[in-house]
């Protein structure tokens, strides 16, 4: 089922293609997180300071996708990777410019975003060279 | 206490033709005949269902499911927590008769899959996975236990071969129970050469699609004794915990601490450890999940729990049989039914009437997972 991608995702999207994207990291115990958390998921906390989010992290893992749905289609095989900034905040995004097989897991990888049909966006990973 | 007086499942098997009604109405007949319970009986009935709604065009199974098995006038809810919508519902069910609310409850689950190409059922699946951070990323279900176990094989020692070893043990246990759709033997090579579906994931390190449904009926013991049934088995405890949907916002995903607080709930509740206990069906959707149950629940150490099916403790002649039945991967995964399916086959270890007995059985765990691990129940069952 087609549903609009959520206004904060949007803006998240948007502020990575920019270079402005932030997380929140709770005030009470330094969990971190992303829109649209309104607690922290750890404590409870309502209080949060706001980080920059670093142009690149560390592959913390990833996967070749053969058996997909309706909505990648055609596309297989792709690699969904897992990547971690900071050492506390992980995004879920698709890796570009490599193969699942010429990565590995600790490395290092910039952060962008793809737009798609529909107005979807992914968010894109690429190795830093 | 709560005890079982029946329980019984259809086979689990690929059946197109059919519907999550004749499925569920089918397990019950044969829970109502073999416990000399009428359907009039069932103050309530709790309906395990994850996907009726998309592939079916089906909600609202809890009243539908009801009036298919004769319980129309009984309170009747559907249970949804993913893949652990049949465990959940027969938590709720030991819930309704210890606080007094009910005398008999029918507590079950039910899916059918079949009915749709792979694609959507992919999709449907991917419903217990976070819709934003995930779906819309081209992440799959089984791309998400893929990445979990291509992370565990780089944190510890092991290989993909230790995970194959836990599909070739599981197929195994499937060949002699009749009620499951897998029954055949794979090797480890044969394993290893299946196509990949999400690496290092390859298709026999998954469960297959399936139909199918289990049901268990539940009474108290003062209705028990009253009608004079016999409901040997008891459940001595259960615990249910939930974790972050997505897998980003995990702080290991080499770990399900889920999993971890329900069992610590469960043997709690029912005052046992884990070395009190004899024999577990598991929720080994995919192979590393069976690993990442076996430390959670606390028999493994991290990083230990591919040792269970290569060294063979965890085979059927093992010192702690896991997943006698097949387990999902050799029985199958109709998802809302499974968690009931786990209680079923427990029942019949602990009344020493399993195809795959294991000898002694005396206390019994059931372990059912939704999504990656967001929903898990655990139940112990003992007696027989």
């Amino acid at each position: 089922m087609t549903v609009p991608v959520p206004a904060w995702f949007d803006d998240l999207t948007d502020a990575i293609d920019t270079e402005e994207a932030e997380y929140r990291v709770c005030s009470a115990c330094d969990a971190a997180v992303l829109p649209p958390r309104q607690c922290c998921p750890e404590c409870g906390d309502t209080a949060f300071d706001t980080h920059p989010l670093p142009d690149r992290g560390t592959l913390r893992s990833f996967t070749e996708i053969y058996v997909t749905i309706p909505a990648f289609h055609g596309e297989t095989p792709y690699t969904v990777a897992l990547v971690e900034f900071d050492g506390r905040l992980t995004l879920t995004g698709q890796l570009r410019g490599a193969s699942a097989e010429e990565v590995a897991i600790g490395d290092d990888v910039t952060v962008g975003t793809e737009r798609r049909d529909e107005g979807a966006r992914l968010v894109a990973f690429r190795p830093v060279a | 206490m709560v005890s079982i007086a029946s329980a019984a499942s259809t086979a689990y098997d690929t059946r197109p033709d059919t519907t999550s009604r004749e499925l569920f109405a089918e397990a019950a007949a044969e829970a109502f005949a073999d416990a000399a319970l009428d359907p009039p009986d069932v103050d309530i009935v709790y309906a395990g269902n994850f996907m009726g709604d998309l592939l079916e065009d089906q909600g609202h199974m809890g009243a539908l499911v009801a009036d298919h098995v004769g319980c129309r006038e009984a309170a009747s809810v559907r249970v949804e927590s993913a893949c652990a919508s049949g465990g959940a519902a027969v938590r709720e069910a030991v819930h309704a008769i210890e606080a007094g609310a009910a005398d008999v409850a029918l507590a079950g689950g039910v899916e059918v899959m079949s009915i749709a190409d792979i694609e959507h059922v992919t999709d449907a699946l991917a419903n217990a996975a976070d819709e934003v951070y995930e779906n819309e990323q081209g992440l799959t279900f089984p791309g998400i236990y893929a990445l979990m176990a291509r992370r565990y094989l780089h944190e510890f020692d092991a290989t993909r071969e230790d995970l194959a070893a836990v599909s070739v043990k599981n197929h195994a246990n499937a060949v002699d129970n009749p009620l499951a759709q897998f029954r055949k033997e794979l090797s480890v090579e044969e394993v290893l050469a299946s196509k990949p579906i999400a690496t290092p994931l390859v298709l026999y390190d998954a469960c297959p699609i399936s139909d199918g449904a289990s049901v268990v009926l539940l009474v108290s013991d003062e209705f028990a004794a009253e009608r004079g049934l016999d409901a040997s088995v008891s459940v001595l405890g259960t615990g249910q915990s939930s974790d972050a949907v997505a897998l980003q916002d995990r702080a290991s995903i080499t770990r399900t601490p889920a999993a971890e607080r329900a069992a610590r709930e469960a043997y709690a509740d029912a005052g046992i450890t884990p070395d009190d206990v004899d024999v577990l069906e598991v929720h080994d959707c995919f192979t590393i999940a069976e690993v990442l149950a076996l430390e959670a629940l606390g028999f493994y150490d991290r990083g230990e729990g591919v040792r269970g099916a290569v060294e063979g403790e965890t085979a059927l002649g093992g010192d702690l049989p896991v997943n006698p039945s097949g387990g999902l991967l050799g029985k199958g995964h109709p998802v809302g039914a499974t968690g009931a399916g786990q209680v079923v086959e427990l029942t019949k270890q602990l009344r020493g009437e399993h195809p795959n007995q294991v000898a002694g059985a005396d206390v019994a765990l059931a372990h059912n997972v939704g999504g990656s691990g967001a929903s898990t129940t655990v139940t112990i069952l003992g007696g027989g």
